[in-house]
């Protein structure tokens, strides 16, 4: 009995000791590590859309984000968009809802900065103030929206979908046309030398300049990736002697409209990342064609 | 069994060549089979064992006086936790960059073989300062051997080394896949086998 006593103390004591070394450490490096992960999301972006430490982005760049929650009121369910929209002096969010038809149901103002927006603890409380019990609401998933000027430049879609092993997780971004601009994969956990090659340029960078009729029904071809299409799509890499203008352009147009080009030993993966950046354009557009549809008939005077 | 009564220099060296983990002692095998696709990946696990490795012995030689007997594998894989935790996130929040190469690595230590095996025999009987180069030299050790490992894989089936490209084409696709990882380690314990046998024969000579 003594025994068990001893060592049901030790265990205790042990854990304990463990539990409060990784907390005392997880308190520390909290808010340094979010930091990093945000930066790194935000340097992915930028990087996406043209934009570099050498080549920074322009001063009137501004990236706003949509957010979309599911609704449920007993059995109907609808749909809210959190859209910032420019106010008097700032940009405030406001929360639009509509039906699974897409027609417009109701509008909230909130009382959320887009500074907080970023944190889901805040926009869960902004919500909670509009949408009273017996309404629940879950988090969908954010669109950012980057506009140059007065211009709409770019959507840039943060997604995630099974590979071979675990979910890959992307961030695409696509003109306002729904043509894909780049694709930048974010975390997996493919097979290092197989599957992980899809962080590799002559992948990824297939999907560049691909048009939204094209990506409807895109799919990969175990073909062999032809050389000089290769070296194409390396080019970025800034090793070897850049191609001459006039080549590039017949390079683009010429592989514009092909398929994938899947990875050696990695079909599955590369079919993974081609269907998914596929249905994650073919969701969007339809929501978006959907959203801007409404809020142009409502009248709201967003700021994207 | 009593203290070691090897230098410190010794166990260095033990850990590396005598008791090289994956070679000698075969612990540690799946990720020896499943991640030395690459040099690179070799490096980078060797780098991690050899931290989680050298903090864990240190802390159970430190402590071992306190640890019941009958608890002290559930200790191990606590301690060994603990601190592929703290190294995980102190790496993802002032390193940002090596956490970019490293994190995936760092997360798979937990349940390696190798550390819980170097505390149970080593570092629970032996001095912090023992410990301490008994985890230096298992660590490099395995890093070594991960990255002999990784070293044939890349370059029989990918054409590479450390991703430049050696060769210009792709001998065998079949050495990334994970059982040929296998085919690498049997052959090299072998060689290793071979080689300890050869010398031995020697020394006998000699002595006659």
């Amino acid at each position: 009995m003594k025994e068990i006593i001893r060592i049901t103390l030790g265990l205790t004591v042990s854990c304990l000791i463990a539990a409060l070394v990784m907390g005392s450490v997880f308190i520390v490096t909290d808010k340094a590590k979010r930091h990093n992960e945000h930066v790194n999301v935000q340097n992915a972006m930028l990087g996406l859309l043209g934009y570099t430490e050498a080549h920074p982005a322009p001063s009137d760049l501004r990236l706003y984000t949509v957010y979309r929650y599911i609704i449920e009121d007993g059995d109907v369910r609808t749909l809210g968009y959190m859209v910032p929209v420019t106010g008097n002096e700032a940009v405030r969010y406001q929360l639009v809802v509509m039906d699974l038809d897409g027609q417009f149901v109701d509008r909230f103002k909130l009382d959320i900065t887009p500074e907080k927006a970023q944190e889901a603890v805040e926009r869960a409380s902004a919500l909670k103030a509009v949408l009273k019990p017996p309404r629940t609401f879950v988090y969908s998933d954010s669109t950012i929206i980057a506009r140059l000027g007065k211009k709409r430049l770019a959507y840039l879609l943060p997604g995630k979908f099974p590979g071979f092993k675990t979910f890959i997780q992307v961030i695409l971004a696509i003109d306002p046309s729904f043509e894909i601009i780049g694709l930048e994969i974010m975390e997996h956990e493919e097979d290092p030398g197989l599957g992980a090659e899809i962080k590799q340029d002559y992948f990824k960078n297939q999907f560049k300049g691909k048009s939204f009729e094209k990506i409807k029904n895109i799919n990969v071809t175990k073909e062999p990736l032809p050389k000089e299409y290769k070296r194409y799509l390396e080019a970025g890499k800034g090793d070897g002697t850049p191609l001459p203008k006039g080549v590039v352009d017949t390079i683009r147009s010429k592989y514009q409209d092909r398929d994938i080009y899947a990875l050696t030993g990695a079909t599955i993966s590369s079919k993974a990342v081609t269907d998914g950046v596929k249905n994650i354009i073919k969701k969007f557009a339809y929501r978006m064609n959907r959203l801007d549809s409404l809020i142009s008939e409502q009248h709201i005077p967003v700021a994207f | 069994m009593p203290a070691t009564t090897k230098t410190n220099f010794q166990l260095f060296t033990n850990g590396i060549l005598n008791e090289n983990p994956i070679f000698r002692l075969a612990l540690s095998m799946c990720p020896a089979v499943g991640i030395s696709t690459t040099v690179m990946n070799g490096i980078m696990l060797g780098i991690a064992v050899l931290f989680v490795q050298v903090f864990s012995s240190c802390t159970i030689s430190l402590i071992k006086n306190y640890i019941h007997p009958r608890i002290r594998i559930p200790t191990y894989t606590l301690t060994i936790a603990t601190w592929v935790t703290v190294i995980d996130l102190v790496l993802a929040a002032f390193l940002p960059a090596a956490y970019k190469e490293m994190g995936i690595f760092v997360k798979l230590i937990v349940a390696f073989a190798i550390i819980t095996m170097r505390l149970e025999i080593f570092a629970c009987k032996n001095s912090v300062t023992s410990s301490f180069w008994d985890g230096v030299g298992m660590g490099l050790g395995f890093m070594f051997g991960m990255m002999a490992i990784g070293f044939v894989r890349e370059l029989l089936g990918m054409g590479t080394i450390l991703g430049h490209d050696v060769l210009g084409f792709r001998p065998l696709l079949f050495f990334v896949l994970p059982a040929a990882g296998f085919f690498c380690v049997g052959i090299m314990m072998a060689m290793f086998n071979y080689v300890e046998l050869v010398y031995n024969r020697k020394k006998r000579a000699e002595k006659r």
